[in-house]
């Protein structure tokens, strides 16, 4: 039975974390789905929204303003990953290794220190109202309100014709342009959008931790797919809206998932390892129960 | 009109597996003709099509259309004047798109892609027609993906894609060489449909000799580059298969399969 309290005492907390992480799995949804090209950017955009965001408020920046800004920065970043693999011709799994290689020393250079606390100093959450540092109630209630804000986003900026557009050249990439579709764009911008909401929680989760660190998007991409393919198990994907809340619904489970193995005496750091075989299971199973992969993506 | 001047690509150039794709290529395609081009594999039919559409770029010569310089200019540029259909059925459509969200981005072909809604009900109705026209119940499909319609389907859906908003050029790149014949005629009478209606000026390659007969009011044919022979009206009309296979010297085993089937 101290399974049971223990697993159920660390639910407000992993409930907080799940929502928190679920941006991060929205970010890697995007190229992976929706523009159909896998962007590894994130391991490194992360913790720039995180370095970023710590060092412009130590610097007496508002908060909200340096939130912001590492979203921009982090469109940047995912914006430069791929041009690299667009214009260079790189495939784009190696364009995201170049881009968080390279964001790694510019982290470094930005905090000019590994990692670098926040306490005391104002953030986000405080501005809205301090009760919200306390209360992990409304710690969820915020991130839940912000993942309706951005999916809702999503959902009407997807069925525009920009965003059909975009959807297009990750429907068939070698139709679009004799559509008429700047392929290269659409692909910059997506890329661009992903890892802004990326940074972005990497700002939030700065703050809410009270310290950024260089390495805190450590095996991030692995949990976010995982959390990314839970979720479509969950919701399928056949319809857009589906398709867009996977990856939140994906995140929460995926937190509870690891609660639950926490619980059972399961090391923390023996969770990266677990994690990574779970994405291998979920991919393998179709190849070694001779179902063809990818059926319900040609579909 | 369309008018392509002394248009030169060679592929792999410098290199021993050098070779002359198109050789110095005059071609000019008069208002709402419908030109036909056949010849041997290799023979340079693709790579002319793609320097049309743009996804070859030739080494020398300029193409224009309707007095515009287009040579430079990118594939999805050129798309507001240019349309295509591929030869694949695969490649026409967005698999996992629904067949009115195919339409809606066609639609915008050379045309602004703003914030408003892609899909209203009066896009919808206009669409619903338009498929409606062709007499395969696509109307009743609209919100089906089209991945999961078939070869023949797909193919009409494509050629409705690529006219939707007449295009002063539509290339037809083998169009219904990956369906059956019962389908290909079914595609072929729904190409005859579409340009017959908006006049376009239309390239269409082809290895069927019986299409390159029946279709068309120009025939081109093409060998290592250059347009080898062009028959255009009355003596086009009087061309029957056995008289292409002969007086054009193209007795290759391809050929002849093909005119068997």
């Amino acid at each position: 039975m101290e399974f049971f309290s223990v697993y159920f005492n660390l639910i407000p907390v992993t409930l907080v974390q799940g929502l928190a992480y679920a941006f991060v799995a929205t970010g890697i949804m995007i190229p992976f789905r929706l523009i159909n090209l896998p962007d590894l950017s994130s391991e490194g955009t992360f913790p720039l929204g995180g370095c970023l965001v710590a060092t412009l408020i130590a610097a007496g920046l508002h908060p909200v303003l340096a939130t912001l800004l590492a979203a921009c920065c982090g469109f940047a970043a995912g914006a430069g990953t791929a041009l690299i693999h667009l214009k260079f011709k790189v495939h784009s799994l190696l364009a995201g290794i170049l881009t968080v290689t390279m964001l790694w020393s510019l982290n470094l250079r930005i905090m000019g220190k590994p990692n670098s606390a926040l306490f005391g100093l104002p953030n986000v959450f405080d501005w809205l109202h301090p009760a919200i540092a306390g209360s992990l109630l409304l710690q969820c209630l915020f991130f839940l309100v912000l993942h309706i804000l951005l999916i809702g986003l999503l959902w009407w900026g997807l069925q525009t014709h920009a965003g059909l557009a975009l959807r297009g050249v990750g429907a068939n990439s070698q139709l679009a342009p004799s559509l008429g579709i700047n392929a290269v764009r659409y692909t910059v911008f997506g890329f661009g959008m992903a890892n802004a909401i990326t940074a972005f929680a990497g700002a939030l989760i700065a703050q809410s931790q009270g310290y950024a660190d260089v390495s805190m998007g450590l095996g991030l991409l692995v949990n976010g797919l995982a959390s990314a393919i839970i979720g479509e198990a969950i919701t399928g994907r056949r319809h857009l809206l589906a398709q867009l809340c996977a990856p939140v619904v994906g995140a929460v489970a995926y937190y509870q998932l690891g609660s639950v193995a926490l619980s059972l005496g399961l090391a923390p750091s023996d969770l990266k390892f677990a994690t990574g075989l779970f994405v291998l299971m979920t991919i393998g199973w179709p190849v070694l129960t001779g179902k063809r992969p990818g059926a319900a993506l040609n579909a | 009109m369309i008018q392509l001047h002394d248009a030169r690509v060679v592929f792999g150039p410098g290199t021993p597996d050098e070779k002359v794709a198109l050789d110095g290529l005059n071609l000019c395609l008069g208002e709402g003709s419908f030109t036909v081009v056949v010849g041997a594999n290799g023979a340079g039919k693709s790579t002319l099509l793609n320097v049309f559409a743009g996804s070859i770029v030739p080494l020398g010569g300029r193409l224009l259309i309707d007095g515009t310089d287009v040579t430079s200019w990118p594939v999805h540029r050129r798309a507001a004047m240019v349309s295509r259909v591929f030869q694949d059925p695969m490649l026409g459509t967005a698999p996992s798109l629904t067949v009115e969200q195919n339409l809606a981005l066609a639609d915008m072909r050379g045309k602004t892609r703003t914030l408003s809604m892609a899909l209203d009900r009066r896009r919808r109705h206009r669409f619903a027609e338009q498929l409606a026209a062709f007499g395969l119940g696509l109307e009743s499909r609209m919100t089906a993906l089209a991945g999961t319609l078939s070869g023949g389907q797909r193919q009409v859906l494509a050629l409705i894609m690529a006219t939707l908003n007449a295009p002063r050029l539509l290339l037809l790149d083998e169009h219904t060489a990956a369906l059956d014949p019962r389908t290909a005629a079914l595609v072929m009478d729904a190409t005859r449909r579409v340009v017959g209606a908006q006049r376009l000026t239309t390239l269409m390659i082809t290895h069927n000799m019986q299409h390159a007969v029946d279709y068309g009011d120009r025939l081109l044919m093409m060998d290592a580059g250059r347009i080898k022979l062009d028959v255009a009206g009355d003596e086009k009309a009087e061309l029957g298969v056995p008289e292409i296979v002969q007086r054009f010297g193209m007795a290759s085993d391809h050929v002849l399969l093909q005119t068997v089937v």
